[in-house]
């Protein structure tokens, strides 16, 4: 199948683009496209269009889904075609040309041999990508053989990465001693799980057993629990008894003892406590009553040594207004020392500045230098004014001399600029010329295309035996009428068939002949039908012996000799009766089958009057073939002279049918050559005047780089290029002239600007003058030195007001000074005449001394009077509470019947006891009470004294222990319960057991799941590996051979060939002979690119078997040289145009190099272009 | 008139049957479903009010050793004790082989038919006769039924037989018995079990098998349930199958048939379970998806089988919202006619074919392959090399269903640049 045509109608940016790829046997069809010209859309259209767009096709960004459309024309060997065009959709995608009528998806399928999407994307396509896979895959499988003929044959590029991949995913589920696995992991937790299972299954004797037990228990444990329960009422009883023994026994010594107190006065339980708090109290009043005393008498005692000065506190506010002064007075002296200082420095600076102003004037007389604001502002404007004119004057004087150079460089660049010329013509002939320079180009393809023609029409004329005619000539050529022709054709088919028939018939007659006279030979060779003659003859001989015999019979003489003679007529015989006895039989025999085979004598005659008819015919027949053989020459003559004059060589009226129309055919070819030539001709002399008219232009302007040769285009892209050189030209002249006007005005107007800043600097002078006399300058002063003298002024100015301001301040502390010595006289005259002598801060100091002491003692005297009131009343209230308590304590005496106050411990003593003999014995009977079990105290009393004390300790002794034991019963008893109702509980109907069946159940649904995975990537490796090797036993000597020579021209010839080799473990692998030193490289050794080529080498060589026994399929290479150095990319080019000469080669490239290279090194007649 | 409720083929704590666990199958809720099938009978038992219960035999599995599913048992028939219920049952074929059966003791509302000889058990209120008589040993093969009672005269007859009637397929021929013997023996009602499919055999008088109360395995599909029996003051009978299941298996076939990609089938898939879960009224379902038919996308399938069942898987997720757990996926799926390979005879991509159609036509399975599951088959649990549909290496007809996977799965691997773009 080959691809006559690719419609790309509506498919990703394609838009009724067309590829006519019908050129060739087959073709090297090299379809170039820039980066974003859509190569990669093209080659997916290109599968697409075979089988079918993808539901989810990304090439609809131009065209919707439903309007997508792919094209073609298929055309398989033998010559069948199919147009056809593919849409988009999920069924009956491909339709008729008229992209209405339904075309069936089988018949596609016929023409690309059944190979479905995925093997032909594989086996007929390959890319960039899929040469560095196969390369990485063939250095990773170390050249494996059986895997490289299979990659070969299958155009698989990672045969070893899939066959790891299959590997891969087995080794996930399964190792055989593995333990991650997935499968080898469920395996594990099987076993656990039917381990939890086990454990987790409950007996059914386990749990009778458990049951009986519980059961056992629960009825000891009754048992057990009314034993108990009887000794523990007997023993509790004993207890009692034991307990109320000594109860009884105490019970009789109180009763005894409360007989002593019976005549006590029970006084109130708190008498004794009351009495003590009222002695206590009383005590208590009179040392308070001692104490008041004490303290009156001390405080009077103070107040009397206590002493103060009252002038002195009338006047404090005045002594403390004066003691706080002092303070200040003692600073100001401080500071006045410090003022005086400063204020002298301040003179002596002063007196410094008048003195460097070179001046003899005194610090008094400095008044006199001193200006007004306005005067110094002035001086200062001015400084600044002359600054600007000395720099104005400057500039102008400096850009003077300068400007006059620039004037000068112009003018010598003007000067050596090339005088102006005039191109009106030369344009004026260009622009006559411009509309055949598009043509000449076109002329010239035309002109070579009538010269092929030419050839062609040529070889025609070569052909139709015209080789020497000229083209007139042939024109007016006078060829008979095809009319005429078809006359004589007939003619000429007449005579002939008479003449064929006659042959015909002669050959007929001929055959009968032939026939005749082989049945008449197989007729003698059967056996010679004896004739009447031969029974003559016979008869002759038999009547001569019998002659003979008589002869001797009758004694006459006979000759011996002629007896003899008669014997040796007969062969074999010696006498004559024997001779004439063979002859009478043979006259016999004749006469018998004379008879006998009458038939066949006849058959014989009449064989022979057929053969003699026959020859008759024959003879016939040739007279027939002369006379229609005359009759022919007549047309014939006419033929040769309808013919002769042209001067060809003629053949027969049929064949020169077919000339005269080639004839006629090539007369118009002629004709539209002659036509095409003249227009050609025409329009190269217009082309060639145009030229000369320019040459001649150009050649006044510019003398040399013209040539007479040189095409129109050349000429007027000349013209152009020396127009718009003399355009610039003038550009530039006009850009000088123009920039030289601009200097010379602005040379005039720094002449202006130097003799205005002249004037104005004489002006300023005046004033200058005028302006700094004040500070003592002259005329020529700079600026910057009367800014000096003003700044130094500032300064002396300053520093004498600050000397003033210190003069001031320190005859303000004099006047203090007085003023306070003045107060402090007048206070000591009033209040302490003493300190009169004393100078004023001392007399100042002690009476602020004096005044605190008089204000302490004052305080003091105010507080000790205070504390006597407060004792006064203390006093008058213990004397109060004292004869209170006593009258109190008469009455206690009086209660309890004593006399006086130490009676009363005694009565209240024996209160108590009364008291408490009587509680014990309450309490006593109380504990009885208790332990009587609710038998009254004294019904009790009289059982227990029926009752053997000594035996009680015996009984109770008998009865803990056997409680004892039982209780110990007790408890094991409660533990087995519990222990089996646990256990009993432990097996509550849990669906434990049942979780884990259910849980194997699970797992082991997920072992065959996995296991049937295992199964089917396990089978897959081993069937692929055993159709390698299947393949590589069956085709490794062809592939290899194929793909060596292959590989040796990929590689330039770098490496001669490649061979199987085994390698360390014995396994058949390819390897590299490389040409230089014929040394062996294994394909680890070989570099990445060499390693791509001898992929490519397999690749093309199962390819080319491949095509041997079937139907071509188009070859898609998709830019597989981009990494190839340029040697062996065209090497490789080479070998793909071979393979194009048995397949259609569909060769895409973004890489405009590669263009060029099979331009290079493909012939043009397999090599065509398209681009995208 | 009275109720009463005939259920048989318990088979307490039979797991359910090689569910394949994947992420977000819902474990928890297929759990104990045989426990939990039963507890739906107890409280039907009780809400219902029926005046008693029979069970048919197969309380548990033969070879199912935990007393606990026994004090389970138990502990439901003391439930029926506090309702007043009374349940009558004759031990089935695998009863007869569990320990549990020998050592159980049961409350004073079960009654247990003897194995040695028929017997009666008579009710006062209402006037019921049940006959029947238990399996003494596992298997069974001689006729109970023709030594039953005769019918107690003016009582409700009833006949309580584990059997496989006149054969049933796929269950074991034990205790047969004909139709015409059971129909004149002049009982009211035949409550039959051991077949786990539920049948009305004959309505004059009623013999019936109740079917299982629950589906464990692929083989048990459809709703499965006990039977509830009412009887009229004329002794008239009612009788309604109640579906008791918490768990149905189901079927899935789905025809992808001219599908265009993975994707339609899975649509249809999705469809497909959608329809079960309506049929089944939303019922758990264990869903076995059968996938056949001839696809284009048959290659495309099976190049990565295991990424589409993980689809199908999701889907089921999905669609199901818990209801559905995808027990197994078969895909049995073939190249459309004219999707196949015709003539590529030729090249290695041919040679390999070829070898396939060899490997599938060999009668006994080639030795090689046998021997790269060598290793495999040494570790497999017995239980996937016996069941039905275990995994059978050497045999011939499971390889070559395995090779027809296999075929295309490896050429799309191997061609599969030609999938892209």
């Amino acid at each position: 199948m080959r691809i006559d045509e690719l419609q790309l109608i509506a498919f990703g940016p394609f838009t009724d683009t067309v590829l006519d790829l019908s050129g060739g046997q087959e073709g090297f069809h090299l379809i170039y496209g820039s980066n974003e010209a859509g190569k990669s859309s093209a080659l997916r259209a290109l599968r697409h269009l075979l089988y079918g767009i993808p539901a989810r096709s990304a090439d609809n960004f131009l065209h919707p889904y439903p309007k997508m459309r792919i094209g073609a024309s298929i055309r398989t060997g033998n010559g069948d075609v199919l147009k056809f065009i593919r849409r988009k959709g999920r069924s009956n995608t491909l339709r008729g040309p008229d992209d209405e009528t339904m075309v069936e998806e089988t018949l596609l399928q016929r023409f690309v041999s059944g190979i479905d999407v995925d093997l032909f994307a594989v086996m007929f396509g390959i890319g960039y990508d899929d040469l560095v896979r196969g390369g990485q895959d063939i250095i990773q499988g170390g050249g494996d053989v059986g895997r490289l003929v299979f990659s070969a044959g299958s155009g698989i590029a990672n045969l070893l990465e899939i066959q790891n991949e299959l590997q891969a995913e087995a080794d996930y589920l399964f190792r055989p001693s593995g333990q991650k696995q997935k499968i080898n992991e469920a395996l594990i937790h099987l076993n656990q799980t039917r381990i939890e299972l086990k454990s987790a299954q409950l007996k059914g004797q386990d749990w009778c057993g458990h049951d009986k037990a519980f059961r056992r228990a629960l009825q000891r444990k009754e048992e057990v629990q009314s034993q108990l329960h009887m000794h523990l009422k007997k023993l509790n009883r004993l207890q009692r008894i034991q307990q109320a023994l000594p109860l009884i026994a105490e019970r009789k010594d109180l009763e005894n003892d409360l007989r002593k107190y019976v005549d006590a006065i029970l006084l109130p339980e708190d008498f004794s406590e009351k009495r003590r708090e009222l002695l206590s109290k009383l005590a208590n009043a009179e040392t308070q009553k001692d104490q008041s005393h004490k303290n009156i008498e001390s405080s009077t005692r103070a107040i009397s040594e206590l002493t103060f000065s009252q002038e002195l506190l009338d006047n404090g506010d005045t002594v403390e207004a004066i003691h706080l002064e002092l303070g200040s007075q003692n600073k100001a002296v401080k500071d006045r020392v410090q003022l005086e200082t400063r204020r002298s420095a301040l003179f002596a600076e002063a007196g410094e500045i008048l003195k460097n102003l070179d001046d003899d004037l005194s610090l008094e007389e400095a008044e006199k230098r001193r200006i007004k604001k306005t005067e110094a502002l002035k001086i200062r404007k001015l400084g600044a004014e002359y600054e600007r004119i000395i720099t104005r004057m400057e500039d102008a004087r400096k850009r003077l001399p300068e400007i006059t150079l620039e004037i000068e460089e112009m003018e010598k660049e003007l000067g050596t600029l090339p005088g102006q010329r005039s191109l009106d013509a030369l344009r004026q002939a260009m622009t006559d010329a411009e509309d055949y320079g598009s043509q000449e180009k076109h002329n010239r393809s035309e002109q070579a295309d009538i010269k092929s023609a030419l050839k062609t029409i040529e070889l025609e004329q070569n052909r139709l035996g015209l080789k020497e005619k000229t083209f007139h000539e042939i024109e007016s050529l006078p060829v008979p009428l095809p009319e005429t022709i078809r006359i004589f054709e007939d003619r000429f088919d007449a005579t002939d068939r008479l003449l064929n028939n006659i042959k015909g018939e002669f050959k007929k007659v001929q055959a009968a002949l032939l026939e005749v006279e082989r049945e008449i030979e197989a007729n003698r060779l059967e056996q010679e039908v004896p004739t009447e003659n031969d029974l003559l003859k016979a008869r002759e001989l038999r009547d001569m012996g019998w002659g003979l015999i008589v002869e001797i019979i009758e004694n006459e003489p006979f000759s011996e000799e002629t007896i003899q003679e008669y014997i040796s007529n007969t062969a074999g015989l010696t006498t004559l009766a024997e001779a004439f006895d063979a002859n009478m039989k043979q006259a016999d025999f004749i006469s018998d089958r004379l008879r006998r085979e009458a038939g066949r004598v006849a058959e014989k005659a009449m064989l022979l009057a057929e053969q003699i008819t026959h020859k008759d015919q024959l003879q016939q027949l040739e007279k027939d073939h002369e006379i229609a053989e005359n009759e022919r020459r007549q047309p014939t003559q006419e033929w040769t002279t309808l013919w002769q004059p042209l001067g060809i060589n003629y053949r027969s009226p049929r064949e020169m049918a077919q000339w005269a129309n080639d004839f006629k055919l090539l007369v118009q070819k002629v004709r539209d050559l002659r036509n095409r030539r003249t227009k050609s001709d025409e329009l190269q002399k217009d082309i060639d005047s145009h030229r000369m008219n320019l040459i001649q232009h150009l050649g006044t302007l510019e003398a040399k780089a013209i040539h007479d040769k040189d095409s129109l285009t050349s000429l007027i892209k000349k013209a152009q290029s020396i127009i718009a050189l003399e355009e610039e030209l003038l550009r530039k002249r006009d850009q000088l002239l123009r920039d030289k006007r601009k200097l010379e005005n602005e040379l005039k107007a720094a002449g202006s600007r130097l003799e205005s800043s002249e004037k104005d600097l004489s002006g300023w002078q005046e004033q200058w003058e005028h302006a700094v006399r004040p500070i003592g300058l002259k005329g020529d002063a700079q600026p910057e030195e009367a800014n000096v003298v003003m700044d130094e002024l500032k300064n002396l100015f300053e520093k004498i007001k600050e000397a003033d301001i210190l003069q001031k301040r320190i005859i303000g502390i004099d006047r203090d000074r007085e003023e306070f010595v003045h107060r402090v006289k007048g206070l000591v005259d009033v209040v302490a005449k003493d300190l009169a002598k004393r100078p004023a801060p001392e007399a100042a100091l002690e009476l602020h001394h004096r005044l605190k002491q008089s204000r302490e003692a004052r305080t003091k005297m105010e507080t000790l009077e205070k504390q006597m009131e407060q004792e006064r009343r203390r006093l008058s209230h213990a004397s109060r509470n004292s004869a209170d308590f006593e009258t109190q304590l008469k009455a206690m005496c009086e209660e309890a019947g004593c006399r006086d106050i130490d009676q009363l411990p005694e009565a209240e003593q024996r209160s108590t006891k009364h008291r408490e003999i009587s509680a014990r014995l309450e309490s006593t009977d109380g504990h009885l009470r208790r332990l009587s079990g609710g038998v009254p105290v004294k019904d009790f009393i009289k059982e227990i004294l029926e009752i053997d004390p000594d035996g009680i300790a015996g009984e109770i002794q008998n009865l803990e222990e056997a409680i004892e034991v039982l209780n110990g019963e007790k408890e094991a008893l409660i533990e087995t319960i519990t222990i089996e109702k646990t256990e009993l509980k432990r097996m509550d109907g849990s669906g434990k057991a049942s979780e884990s069946a259910e849980q194997i159940q699970i797992i082991l649904a997920g072992i065959e799941n996995n296991a049937e995975q295992y199964a089917r990537l396990k089978i897959a490796t081993k069937v692929l590996s055993m159709a390698i090797e299947r393949y590589r036993e069956k085709s490794q000597g062809p592939v290899l051979k194929r793909s060596s020579a292959l590989f040796n021209q990929i590689t330039g010839g770098a490496f001669d060939s490649i061979r199987a080799e085994y390698d360390d473990k014995g396994g058949p692998v390819i390897v590299g002979i490389r040409n230089r030193d014929k040394e062996i490289v294994r394909v680890e050794g070989m570099s990445d690119g060499t390693a791509d080529q001898l992929y490519l080498a397999l690749r093309l060589a199962g390819l080319e078997m491949y095509m041997e026994n079937n139907e071509p399929i188009p070859f898609v290479v998709d830019d597989i040289l981009i990494k190839f150095d340029n040697d062996r990319a065209a090497a490789t080019l080479k070998v793909l145009a071979k393979i194009s000469e048995k397949t259609q080669l569909i060769f895409f490239t973004h890489h405009h190099h590669l263009v060029q290279l099979a331009d290079k090194y493909i012939h043009s007649s397999i090599l065509f272009h398209h681009s995208l | 008139m009275f109720k009463f409720i005939h259920a048989a083929d318990i088979h307490l704590d039979s797991p359910l049957r090689k569910l394949d666990f994947y992420e977000g199958a819902p474990v928890e809720e297929f759990r104990q479903a045989t426990r939990r099938a039963f507890e739906n009978l107890i409280q039907l038992a009780i809400s219902e009010n029926a005046a008693f219960v029979v069970i048919a035999g197969d309380l548990y599995d033969g070879d199912w050793k935990d007393y606990n599913t026994g004090l389970y048992l138990v502990s439901q028939m003391s439930r029926l004790r506090d309702a007043g219920i009374s349940v009558f049952i004759v031990n089935g074929n695998h009863d007869a082989a569990s320990n549990i059966t020998k050592t159980l003791r049961f409350p004073d509302n079960v009654k247990i038919f003897p194995s040695d000889r028929p017997a009666t058990f008579q009710m006062e209120n209402p006037r019921v006769a049940i006959h029947g008589q238990g399996f003494a040993s596992p298997a069974v093969k001689k006729d109970l039924a023709s030594g039953y009672p005769m019918p107690v005269e003016s009582f409700y007859n009833i006949g309580l037989l584990h059997t496989c009637a006149t054969g049933r397929e796929g269950h074991e021929p034990y205790a047969p018995c004909s139709l015409e013997d059971l129909k004149n023996k002049g009982y009211d009602y035949w409550a039959l079990g051991h077949v786990h499919k539920h049948e009305v055999i004959e309505k004059h008088p009623h013999i019936v098998f109740s079917g299982n109360t629950q589906g464990r395995h692929p083989r048990e599909t459809g709703s499965k349930g006990c039977v509830l029996v009412t009887v009229g003051h004329r002794q008239e009978t009612e009788i309604e199958f109640i579906s008791i299941d918490v768990v149905r298996w189901a079927i899935a076939e789905v025809d992808a048939g001219g599908a265009e990609s993975g994707y339609d089938i899975l649509d249809r898939v999705r469809k497909k379970l959608e329809n079960l879960l309506e049929e089944n009224d939303g019922m758990l379902l264990a869903a076995r998806v059968y996938i056949s038919g001839k696809t284009a996308a048959h290659g495309e399938i099976f190049s990565d089988l295991e990424r589409w069942m993980n689809e199908i898987r999701s889907i089921a997720m999905d669609t199901g919202n818990g209801r559905i757990w995808v027990e197994k996926i078969k895909v049995g799926t073939r190249l459309p006619d004219s999707g196949q390979i015709l003539e590529q005879k030729d090249g290695a991509i041919g040679e390999l074919l070829k070898l396939f159609d060899e490997l599938t036509a060999e009668t006994n399975v080639h030795p090689d392959l046998i021997n790269e599951l060598a290793d495999l088959e040494r570790k497999l649990p017995r239980e996937l090399k016996i069941s039905g549909e275990g995994l059978k290496f050497s045999d011939s007809s499971w390889m070559k269903d395995t090779l027809e996977q296999v075929r295309p799965m490896l050429v799309k691997r191997l061609l599969r640049k030609g999938a892209g773009e």
